[in-house]
């Protein structure tokens, strides 16, 4: 049962998360960890010395007779001491500090980016993990530095609680009373947030729903559609209809909040703060100093300094529940950190040579799927050879592309190179033996040079990428940009980067085939986005520059398995046929049935008569 | 040369008062209540600084304690009261009138985005700007008049505190009020260099997102493993980490001189001096000790009203510029203009020398871009896309588009529906250009079938119907539309047949379909609405072999008296047409029938011999 996740950690996770933070910034630089709080303390101080202390200083020195000279040479030096320590403050904040921070956030991102790249595929899809993910990713930047503010403050507002509580013990020890009254509020405080909590959890779903009317209006996809029916009023009452359930939470929880919100506030600013005036007010007017009761200067400094404590109370619930947040969101930072990775690394040295591929008896299961996705895959992927993966949407062609690429492990079987099984290899030099086109392939927001090779340039690759380019047919257009093969592509970021069409990215990822020559090609439907005249060409190239790899491709058009080895037909992740062209349609089986099908829109019924 | 940044006051006020009138207008019980609480939250602050006053100098005075107790009385009263209204107001009506406003300016929003032109979508610049506005816009408004609400109360506090000074030493206000002057200088200006920083530093920051998403994006997963890209985007991040904190100390620099040296500073000094001042006075007996410890606690309060004070108006110069971004978009005014015509039973639709180009990103229609922005200088958008093209189709012709990736088959239906208008020529719909229709009713007279379908969180039924679908439509309409798309097996799977919820966006318990299964509800939309005129934009594209057969057919079968069109580079699919048209690079350069085309032996001959070509092989078995 996980039906609601709990939402808030226990006080020792709390802590132990936010000293998790504190010890990372630690790691990174300890001498500016101390500086740093360090400079906190210094504020904290010198805050209650210049203004509640200074205070009872003063009044207490008129009222015993002191000389008003050395009162004012005692106010000057505070005053000239406090300039010159807040400007020096200042300085460090301003100037010297903000580097230090974006260095120390930044090595905690790059901690997370690390292993981002090192946990498997699978936990992409896992919504529970991938949500952790996201935010830990999203956040850990502005949180690193977050966490540290919160500490400033929790240590200024301490100070400050504390000196002034000291100052009221030694004037009354009984006005500790009404400072330790608020305590008792700590159950409010709870029944509140439990309040707030389960409020926020319960707008959610309607934010999903106003979210997803939003989409459809601002995303591009849906314009078309949103103009051309009736579906624009359709979905804009559906925004409306999200109002009346917002009100009945408002009506739900925030009577409960209100209330419990006011009792908070009266006990701390009525019966705490007035109380201890009216407590100081009677003790100096009624009872009198000649009986015990309180100076004048005191009453006065206990009026204001309660005043003080009030609000630094105030802020330190404030603080905690700052440090609730980064405690929940280090949480996730802390999980994906400790995760350890499925794919566990080998330590076989890659050969350069590749090798004979063998699947034997494979079978995988998507986590979470109840079904398998690929059921006793047998067959040998031979140093050099050519295999066609045929089959329907989702007969598993992708998945056993991934398999062999090493993105999962099988559920069980094995695949072996040269008689070892992979996962005895190291990974990244396993993967790096493949040169790979996936359907869904991508483009980075970096140079052209990049994305063919994928990995930092050396010398002589310069040339490497232009006869890569132009086995693929595109280095007239690439070279033709305004830089050349130096202009950044997408827009992500640059308002100058090119945008290519699918056309041509699917080009591009091609060239990176022809640039690399590593003992296996991977080409995931490569010719999707590709007129048949491109592709016939790019076929044609891509045959000339495997000519010695191991390749296997996946296509829908079933014209270009004529140029495999082999072909290999999947039907509903088992292997249904597989053997060379001509003995598939011999076979007439589904292959030769499926191959006749697409021939006959080309070619009318003779095919079917002929055969 | 980077331009000033400069925005003029009255804009800033314009702009301002501007989102103020929209809430006024949207929701005006907001914004009474925001100056309600504003005004009664001003006199509480200024009423307990002025109480806690006259208490310090009861208790030094040796008045009686009945009237200290009174003081207080009315004090704790006054709190009972003050928290009352404050909660009510932030946890219940608040919320309330937020929520309201919200809704009531994305509703604008929508309808304002519904008349754009869908040209607008494909302007990367014009769509980050919509989908700002639709994010930002209403966050804005809540920003502006909190920030109101929290003027006014530091506005009544602070002047009647200020007033409470000058009756007891107007050399202290008269300090206090030419250092606050001095303070609202340094921090107008440290405003702005930090507004400076902000823009400086935003493509670096654009870039650290980037390189985030590809770390975190399942997109990019992939291609993170098989590849060494992870090294040369760590490289990147620590390159553009470095630039991040080389702005830090540059600007940091200029912060301690405004913020530090400025304001800091300033007020310090000026706090010792009032200090020094008044105990000099203690010391020649002219102010009694509960006047001092009354006069400081009312300059303490001044100082931190006023510090507050000068942040709520530093930010209304932020809130401009944002807005003045949401008010350059709702100014913004489509380009297809409103034609009136009635629409008459379709008899031909003509394409007569239509030429055609996305104009947009040379010449921008919609203009607010920071000053630094250049228009792209990708070329490719200022060319033409069509050229030329001058054809006829007349009702129950059945014909195909075809050609190469690029030719401009998309952007011709693009046009057909009116989703564009033409650069150049005129396309007439029984001879009259379809400008003069009423474009709503116009694109009612076709069925489209695009590539990129979608989807609506609404019931089958709602989808098919195109969302107009309740008690008075005719339920066998819907469910033969069904059929004929080929989804009757899958519909008798659902539970609650075509009222089933499609998607989980609004309900957990909502349908998710395949791709091909909401590929069959987009083609069903076609059968169900009665369009004289149905487009099938590479209908087939999602599908495999065997089920690309199946469709086909069926097309052919339920459309006999409609007019279709075709778009497809599959020539298998299209040679059912009556009529072929080849267009390449923008141009059309063939047509005819599948049979004399390929008698002519031209591009169409060519490309349809490649596409079967490997086919031939299986002949001879």
């Amino acid at each position: 049962m996980k039906k609601k996740e709990k939402k808030k950690l226990g006080f020792k996770r709390t802590a132990a998360n936010n000293l998790f933070a504190l010890k990372a910034i630690w790691e990174g630089s300890p001498s500016y960890l101390i500086v740093y709080l360090g400079s906190s303390v210094i504020y904290a101080v010198l805050g209650f010395l210049s203004e509640t202390y200074l205070l009872r200083k003063v009044v207490n020195g008129v009222q015993s007779g002191e000389d008003i000279g050395s009162l004012v040479t005692y106010v000057a030096f505070i005053g000239i001491t406090c300039i010159v320590v807040y400007q020096a403050l200042q300085w460090f904040w301003n100037v010297m500090s903000p580097p230090k921070q974006r260095k120390i956030a930044a090595n905690i991102e790059k901690m997370l980016f690390r292993q981002a790249a090192k946990v498997e595929l699978a936990c992409y899809e896992t919504p529970s993990f991938y949500d952790k993910y996201v935010r830990a990713m999203d956040e850990a930047y502005d949180r690193t530095i977050k966490v540290m503010r919160s500490f400033d403050m929790l240590i200024d507002r301490f100070i400050s609680l504390f000196a002034n509580s000291l100052l009221l013990f030694v004037i009354d020890p009984w006005l500790i009373v009404f400072g330790l009254f608020p305590l008792l509020l700590g159950f409010f405080k709870r029944m509140e947030n439990i309040a707030t909590h389960d409020h926020q959890a319960a707008v959610k779903p309607i934010n999903r729903r106003a979210d997803y009317v939003k989409r459809t209006f601002y995303l591009g996809e849906y314009a078309k559609e949103m103009r051309i029916g009736g579906m624009y009023s359709e979905m804009l009452s559906a925004l409306g209809d999200t109002f009346a359930d917002y009100k009945a939470l408002v009506k739900k929880y925030g009577i409960k909040k209100a209330i419990l919100g006011y009792v908070q506030k009266i006990g701390l600013e009525v019966v705490t703060v007035l109380g201890a005036t009216l407590y100081a007010v009677w003790s100096t007017m009624c009872i009198g100093p000649e009986a015990g009761g309180m100076q004048v200067g005191d009453c006065i400094v206990v009026l204001s300094s309660i005043g003080t404590i009030s609000y630094c109370l105030n802020n330190l619930v404030q603080n905690f529940a700052e440090f609730g947040e980064h405690a929940l969101f280090l949480e996730d930072v802390r999980y994906f950190l400790d995760y350890t990775p499925a794919i566990l690394d080998g330590d076989k040295a890659m050969p350069s040579y590749g090798g004979d591929l063998e699947v034997k008896n494979l079978c995988f299961k998507y986590e979470g799927s109840e079904t398998y996705t690929l059921k006793n895959i047998t067959f040998t992927l031979h140093k050099g050879e050519r295999i066609a993966l045929v089959g329907s949407n989702g007969s598993g062609k992708t998945t056993l592309v991934k398999l062999l690429l090493r993105l999962y492990d099988p559920s069980s079987g094995e695949i072996e190179l040269n008689g070892e099984n992979i996962k005895n290899y190291h990974v990244g030099g396993y993967r790096q033996s493949f040169s790979t086109v996936f359907q869904d392939f991508k483009m980075l927001s970096l140079s052209v040079r990049e994305n063919v090779l994928l990995r930092p340039l050396t010398n002589g690759d310069e040339q490497l990428v232009e006869n890569a380019l132009r086995e693929s047919g595109i280095y007239d257009k690439l070279s033709g940009l305004e830089n050349g093969l130096d202009s950044i592509l997408t827009r992500e970021f640059d308002d100058e980067g090119v945008n290519l069409s699918i056309g041509e990215q699917q080009k591009l990822s091609l060239a990176r085939v022809f640039a690399d020559s590593t003992p296996f090609v991977i080409l995931d439907e490569p010719s999707s986005a590709l007129d048949p005249i491109a592709e016939y060409k790019m076929f044609e190239n891509m045959m000339k520059a495997t000519e010695g790899r191991s390749v296997i491709f996946i296509s829908h058009r079933l014209s270009s398995a004529v140029l495999a080895d082999r072909v290999i037909l999947m039907d509903n992740g088992t292997i249904a046929e597989i053997g060379t062209h001509n003995e598939l349609l011999h076979k007439n089986g589904k292959y030769a049935a499926m191959f006749r099908r697409q021939a006959e829109n080309y070619l009318g019924n003779e095919v079917t008569a002929n055969a | 040369m980077p331009k000033k940044n400069r925005q003029k006051f009255s804009s800033i006020l314009k702009n301002n008062l501007f989102i103020l009138g929209k809430v006024a207008k949207f929701t005006p019980d907001y914004f009474v209540w925001m100056v309600v609480e504003g005004l009664v939250w001003g006199m509480i602050n200024s009423a307990s600084a002025i109480f806690s006053f006259n208490l310090l100098n009861a208790v030094s005075n040796g008045s009686d304690f009945a009237y200290a107790l009174k003081i207080i009385a009315i004090m704790a009263t006054f709190y009972l009261l003050a928290y009352a209204f404050d909660k009510w107001y932030w946890l219940i009506r608040n919320p309330l009138m937020r929520q309201k406003l919200h809704l009531k300016m994305h509703a604008e929003l929508f309808s304002k985005a519904q008349t754009l032109d869908l040209a607008c979508f494909d302007d990367p610049e014009f769509y980050n700007d919509f989908v700002w506005a639709m994010n930002e816009s209403d966050k804005r408004a809540i920003d502006v008049m909190e920030d109101t609400g929290k003027l006014i109360n530091r506005i009544v506090a602070s002047s009647s505190l200020f007033g409470l000074l000058l009756t007891v030493d107007p050399i202290i206000a008269l300090m206090l009020f030419v250092s606050s002057g001095i303070t609202v200088i340094c921090n107008l200006i440290g405003n702005k260099v930090s507004f400076r920083h902000n823009k400086e530093s935003n493509p670096l920051w654009r870039k650290k997102n980037y390189i985030n998403r590809v770390y975190h994006l399942s997109d990019y997963s992939k291609e993170l493993r098989i590849s060494r890209a992870d090294e040369l985007l760590m490289k990147e991040y620590d390159q553009n980490n470095q630039k991040i904190i080389e702005l830090d100390v540059k600007y940091g620099k200029k912060y301690y001189l405004f913020y530090g040296l400025g304001w800091n500073a300033m007020s310090t000094l000026t706090f010792f001096a009032v200090l020094l001042y008044m105990v000099l006075q203690l010391g020649n007996g002219t102010l009694a000790v509960g006047g001092f410890a009354a006069t400081v606690n009312v300059v303490w309060s001044i100082r931190w009203m006023f510090a507050n004070l000068i942040e709520r108006i530093t930010n209304y110069p932020k809130h401009s510029l944002y807005i003045e971004k949401y008010r350059e978009f709702l100014r913004f005014t489509p380009e297809i203009k409103d034609g009136i015509k009635e629409i008459p039973p379709f008899e031909s639709l003509e394409f007569k020398n239509v030429s055609f180009s996305y104009e947009f990103a040379s010449h921008p229609k919609y203009k607010f871009h920071d000053d630094d922005y250049k228009s792209p200088t990708n070329v490719e958008k200022g060319k033409d896309v069509l050229k030329n093209i001058s054809f006829k189709l007349t009702s129950g012709e059945k014909i195909a588009i075809v050609g190469y990736n690029g030719a401009g088959k998309t952007t011709l239906i693009k046009l057909m529906m009116r989703l564009y208008d033409p650069t150049d020529g005129e396309i007439l719909y029984n001879g009259v250009n379809i400008n003069e229709y009423d474009p709503v009713c116009y694109r009612k007279m076709i069925g489209t079938v695009f590539q990129d379908y979608k989807i609506f969180a609404t019931s089958v039924a709602m989808n098919v119907m195109n969302g107009k679908y309740d008690e008075t439509t005719d339920y066998g309409t819907v469910i033969d539309a069904l059929e004929k798309a080929d989804f009757t097996e899958k519909l008798k799977t659902l539970k609650d047949g075509i009222d089933t919820h499609l998607t989980r966006e609004f309900n957990d318990e909502g349908t998710n379909l395949s791709g091909g299964e909401s590929q069959k509800i987009a083609i069903a939309r076609v059968f169900a609405n009665e369009y004289p005129i149905i487009i099938m934009d590479e209908p087939s594209s999602a599908l495999d072999p065997m089920a690309e057969y199946n469709l086909n057919q069926s097309i052919l079968k339920y459309t006999n008296d409609k007019t279709v069109v075709f778009i497809s580079h599959r020539l298998s699919t299209t040679r059912i047409a009556d009529k072929i048209y080849m267009f390449s690079d923008g141009r059309l350069i063939e047509e005819g029938s599948h049979a004399e085309l390929l008698e002519a032996d031209g591009k169409y001959a060519e490309m349809f011999r490649l596409q079967s070509e490997k086919y031939e092989d299986c002949k001879a078995i």
